[in-house]
């Protein structure tokens, strides 16, 4: 067990190793080994953890050069695919086949895809921000498709399935499709009011947001809840003021203050926040808890300390950050790390913890989120 | 049927391109694309299988074989998520018995308790099952007790845990309901702070829809709360039993304050003595009880605040005491909460 972080004197923090957290991430865009086999059918996501490392590091024009961008931008284009649900991104080529027309017998004329191998909604999320990261022109952006997309994965009750033909569907997948409607600045492709009520029926009795309507409170759902309803366009008929990080017409007072409470409730006495009531703190949770508090406008109230204390012993000896100490390290973990590291920076730390604003609705340096309001809502 | 086996001796160090039943078919090797990002050094049964997979979807093949093949690329990735969709539809067409195929997937369960894909399976076989199987409920009742299984190597797996609740929505049977409490308590007897299970329990107790009249809602709140009081006794420092009394205060409008005996037990410095009345509806900490109990103060100060007037001083004491002392961690958030009693 650490000692109490609130006995620690400040200087106590160790640096925090940004070159070798770098490094572990562009290990892993340049390979995975066999064991991560898992990641075949989500390398996009992947992919998104590592560019934010290195977005939020601000190495990414040091540590790579300018035509290795140009070519993972093309690369993430190839995975844009259109056909009968519309146009979004694949997890990555693990159905390409090397005869480019692999597909020609199974599909209908027009389609890129084949019913085994379309679009996937979180992938799709996931590829717009690494594209802005990649600083890309959205030129070969199917904006029309994408809507088209999200048209095919909403379900009755308002939730969205991963795919338009099937696979999950839960709130991951509700905030996907409000992230994506918010960075295309528009909201055609969604029934709000049907999402906003599925959102809504997740709350549970603790505070906090289940997974799906009468599953168990859990951080990381809870963040897809609280920033899809901040995102979401405020109705019309309302007479709130404008959207704010501290404001949405979709939570009472009530229940924001029940929220807050479960979620402080979940830092933990080792610093680091846990995803349920009574299980350990995970360096994932810091971001998806503390980013929750940001959104309800309760930032202020995190032991900021106690988190980086927690966050810099999960750092691993050869780079990237665990989700735990002692654990192997991995990109979405040093990912949220570092994303929570930048909503809490640790007070009179030395700038190896300084880390750029973020935009906590997208998940994204506020940089970023910059470039997708230039180069796609204004266009 | 043949049944689908998953461990063929004679095949097992064989790669597809090596099988003789395979011949006819022309592998299509995966195009990664020039600079890909993050590609994986795939070992080369991965390969070999996937290669065969991509043309089985371009033949649009239907057959027996397709289970093997599917089965082998997701005994190697089961978040395969295409080779378990082609898998399911290949079951489908054949009209495989979706019960052995349900059996087939239960070790696989339980070795890859963390992937989605292999609980989504099993709804897709479940819905299937209810409207195609002669006795559905057997079905899920063994299917229930089937998740007790998983669930006894990691009794808090999420995934394991919104099966189980999916299918007892599902099927809504009472035969499927009854025996959800007794289970509850015995994983809470084992270990009191499973927030999953004090989760369940509001699952089963109020999620389910009743018709009006079906149930006495005070009787089962009084039945509750007594639960609930004699679990806090046993460990008065376990969040999840106090987020589930409040959580069932809530639900039924019932005022905190009609737990003001029972919280105070729990607030003072020191545990009541054995000379006094021994109270059943107020269950006492133990003797080793750490006391005063952070989530005992908590409470006292929302009935504090509830109470309004004068009380709200009480509260606040309360407050302070938390942040300097009992609960130092979220000296911030009591400080909040003072300064926003005080700006009403």
């Amino acid at each position: 067990m650490s000692s109490d972080p609130l006995d620690n004197d400040k200087s106590s923090l160790p640096r925090f190793a940004r070159s070798a957290h770098a490094s572990h991430c562009n290990r892993c865009l340049s390979g995975l080994p066999s064991t991560q086999v898992e990641a075949d059918t989500s390398r996009l996501a992947v992919g998104f953890y590592c560019l934010g490392v290195m977005d939020m590091l601000g190495l990414l024009e040091s540590k790579i050069n300018e035509t290795e961008r140009e070519r993972w931008r093309d690369w993430v284009w190839n995975q844009q695919s259109s056909g009968t649900y519309g146009t979004g991104f694949r997890p990555g080529p693990y159905m390409t086949g090397q005869d480019s027309l692999c597909w020609s017998d199974v599909t209908q004329p027009g389609d890129e895809y084949s019913e085994y191998d379309t679009p996937h909604l979180i992938m799709t999320y996931t590829a717009l921000l690494s594209l802005a990261i990649l600083r890309d022109d959205f030129k070969r952006l199917e904006k029309k498709g994408i809507l088209k997309f999200l048209r095919s994965c909403q379900r009755s009750d308002g939730s969205f399935s991963s795919l338009p033909n099937g696979g999950d569907s839960d709130l991951r997948q509700v905030y996907c499709a409000f992230a994506i409607s918010s960075i295309l600045d528009d909201w055609s492709g969604i029934d709000v009011d049907s999402a906003v009520k599925y959102i809504q029926r997740c709350e549970n009795y603790e505070g906090g947001y289940g997974q799906s309507p009468g599953g168990e409170a859990l951080g990381g759902t809870t963040y897809c809840a609280l920033a899809s309803l901040h995102l979401a366009p405020v109705p019309s008929s309302s007479s709130s003021p404008s959207r704010t990080p501290l404001f949405s017409p979709h939570i009472s007072t009530k229940h924001r203050s029940r929220t807050i409470r479960w979620l402080l409730q979940n830092q933990t006495p080792s610093g680091g926040f846990c995803g349920r009531t009574n299980k350990v703190a995970d360096a994932c949770y810091c971001f998806w808890s503390g980013a929750s508090l940001h959104i309800l406008g309760a930032s202020g109230l995190v032991d900021n300390r106690a988190l980086a204390t927690f966050l810099s012993t999960c750092q691993f000896k050869f780079g990237g950050i665990a989700k735990a100490p002692e654990e192997r390290p991995d990109p979405y973990h040093t990912y949220m790390a570092i994303a929570a590291l930048a909503i809490y920076p640790p007070e009179d730390a030395d700038e190896s913890w300084t880390l750029p604003e973020m935009n906590a609705l997208w998940n994204t340096t506020d940089e970023t989120a910059q470039w997708i309001r230039d180069h796609i809502h204004n266009k | 049927m043949p049944r689908v086996t998953s461990n063929n001796s004679d095949d097992e160090a064989q790669l597809y391109c090596e099988k003789s039943e395979w011949q006819d078919i022309t592998p299509i090797p995966q195009y990664d694309g020039i600079n890909p990002i993050a590609p994986i050094f795939y070992t080369p049964e991965y390969k070999d299988a996937t290669e065969y997979f991509r043309a089985i979807v371009k033949a649009d093949e239907v057959s027996e074989r397709v289970l093997q093949l599917t089965y082998d690329i997701i005994s190697m990735n089961p978040a395969h998520y295409s080779a378990w969709q082609y898998r399911y539809r290949t079951l489908v067409a054949l009209k495989h018995p979706l019960d052995v195929e349900l059996e087939l997937m239960d070790a696989f369960a339980i070795k890859f308790l963390k992937t989605y894909q292999v609980w989504h399976h099993r709804r897709l076989l479940l819905t299937a099952l209810r409207s195609s199987a002669p006795s559905p409920l057997s079905i899920a009742s063994k299917e229930l007790a089937f998740i007790i299984r998983a669930l006894s190597t990691d009794t808090k797996n999420y995934h394991t845990w919104s099966y189980r609740q999916w299918l007892l929505a599902f099927f809504d049977d009472e035969e499927l309901w009854e025996g959800e409490l007794p289970y509850v308590e015995r994983l809470l007897e084992t270990d009191v702070r499973n927030n999953s299970a004090w989760h369940h329990r509001y699952f089963v107790v109020w999620g389910r829809v009743r018709a009006e009249g079906e149930i006495d809602v005070g009787d089962v709140l009084k039945r509750e709360i007594a639960y609930t009081k004699d679990q806090i006794a046993l460990a008065p420092n376990n969040p999840s039993a106090w987020n589930y009394l409040r959580g069932i205060l809530e639900h039924t409008k019932t005022p905190f304050n009609s737990l003001r005996t029972f919280v105070e037990l729990y607030s003072t410095q020191t545990a009541p003595g054995e000379e006094d009345i021994v109270d059943l509806d107020n269950p006492k900490p133990g003797p080793g009880a750490q006391l005063p109990c952070a989530p005992a103060l908590e409470f006292l100060a929302d009935i504090h605040e509830e109470m309004g007037g004068e009380q709200t001083k009480k509260a606040i004491e309360i407050w302070k005491s938390l942040g300097n002392e009992y609960d130092t961690m979220r000296k911030k958030y009591w400080e909040f909460r003072v300064k926003e009693a005080l700006s009403v």
